[in-house]
């Protein structure tokens, strides 16, 4: 009940903050619109960067592991082509069974910036769609049959069984905020919800977690959170 | 860069909020042997017994003078065949299910669940004097009862 209403807090204070950011911006963009007719370029390249948030999740948590790659190209004034490559492992601990996924994985996609932008400045509200594949191995380290009896307790079953190659095939749509803290140098922030749209399971098993995917829910969905650092090698101003 | 710091904060809020959300519902995951007692004079009328005492092979009982006409007893996933005796209060019969335990996987939170197939069972015949089917092709849930025992 109180992680319910934590939850709905924290809900309501995102949307309070969003609201007095654009309000604040709109107010200063109809003032200077009436002495100003200068015409504000902005950088357009290549931009590439690292989501730390998977680095400091490994520090903090024993059973995962991961790093990912950023990078993202702007096509024109709101539309960008994104892509995301990184490696992943997790141990996922259940009640009856002990598993650990492993691999890698792309996602490849677009952004299109709704905020639009005072003068020259260069940040983002963003939304986007990507396409996902991962490439994987599943272990199933250890499980206990689940016989819901104390007369003939099950045995711990130790003996590991690797399933390799297989695969995951999902979409995902994508919300986030970009700033530019320093000249061409961005913090991102996002998150992610997934519908997986094909997957490979191990025999007389299931995959519940792919890379890049997180955790698989029993309808096929999961979420994915991103804290990126990004630099822009810019290519020209338009 | 302020406000972006506190929208990260709401997130990670949003992030650590989330916990365990599936728990396994289905029961029971094994399924247990449902023996079921009919009187051997007519075969169709249930009949129970009024002081049923049941333990396996080196076990404590499970039942202990009990008045019951339909029991569930749980079978060693463990071995290939589980040896019960049932007493009537005077006299004991053992009573022996044969089969080979196979695993299956039901979901994240059930787990494993076992199923016993090429079941067989034999008895003494002491108080038992009959039972129906000497063997089934596979114990996968508790729907129905396996076993009927007449005496």
């Amino acid at each position: 009940m109180q992680l319910m209403f934590k939850y709905i807090t924290s809900i309501c204070f995102l949307f309070f903050v969003v609201k007095g950011y654009t309000q604040n911006q709109q107010k200063e963009i109809s003032i200077d619109s009436k002495t100003d007719s200068v015409v504000y370029k902005t950088n357009y390249g290549l931009r590439l960067g690292v989501d730390i948030s998977k680095p400091i999740m490994s520090q903090f948590n024993s059973t995962y592991g991961g790093f990912e790659l950023v990078g993202d190209y702007r096509l024109s004034k709101t539309f960008y082509a994104a892509i995301e490559v990184g490696f992943e492992e997790e141990t996922t601990l259940e009640d009856f069974t002990n598993s650990t996924s492993k691999g890698n994985y792309i996602r490849l996609g677009f952004n299109v910036n709704a905020y639009k932008n005072w003068l020259d400045m260069n940040n983002e509200i963003f939304v986007g769609y990507r396409y996902g594949f991962s490439l994987f191995d599943q272990t199933l380290n250890s499980y206990v049959p689940n016989v819901n009896t104390t007369y003939f307790p099950a045995n711990t079953i130790l003996t590991p069984l690797t399933t390799n190659d297989l695969t995951a095939h999902w979409s995902e749509l994508v919300f986030g905020f970009r700033a530019e803290t320093f000249k061409n140098f961005f913090i991102s922030v996002s998150g992610s919800y997934k519908i997986l749209m094909n997957i490979k399971d191990p025999e007389n098993f299931k995959t519940l977690y792919a890379p890049g995917f997180n955790r698989i829910f029993e309808s096929g969905t999961g979420f994915g959170f991103n804290y990126t650092l990004t630099y822009l090698i810019p290519f020209q101003k338009k | 860069m302020k406000k972006i710091m506190l929208l990260l904060g709401v997130f990670l809020v949003i992030i650590t909020s989330c916990e365990k959300d599936d728990y396994c519902i289905k029961n029971p995951v094994t399924p247990h042997l449902i023996v079921r007692f009919y009187d051997d004079s007519n075969k169709e009328t249930l009949k129970g017994v009024d002081e049923l005492y049941v333990w396996a092979a080196e076990k404590d009982s499970i039942f202990s003078n009990v008045k019951t006409d339909s029991i569930s007893l749980p079978l060693n996933s463990n071995a290939t065949k589980t040896v019960y005796y049932f007493s009537n209060g005077t006299t004991v019969d053992s009573f022996t299910i044969s089969y080979t335990p196979k695993e299956e996987f039901v979901s994240r939170s059930c787990g494993f669940k076992m199923t016993f197939e090429e079941v067989s069972f034999s008895s003494d015949s002491f108080w038992i004097k009959n039972f129906t089917p000497t063997t089934l092709t596979t114990i996968d849930s508790q729907n129905a009862a396996h076993v009927q025992i007449y005496h």
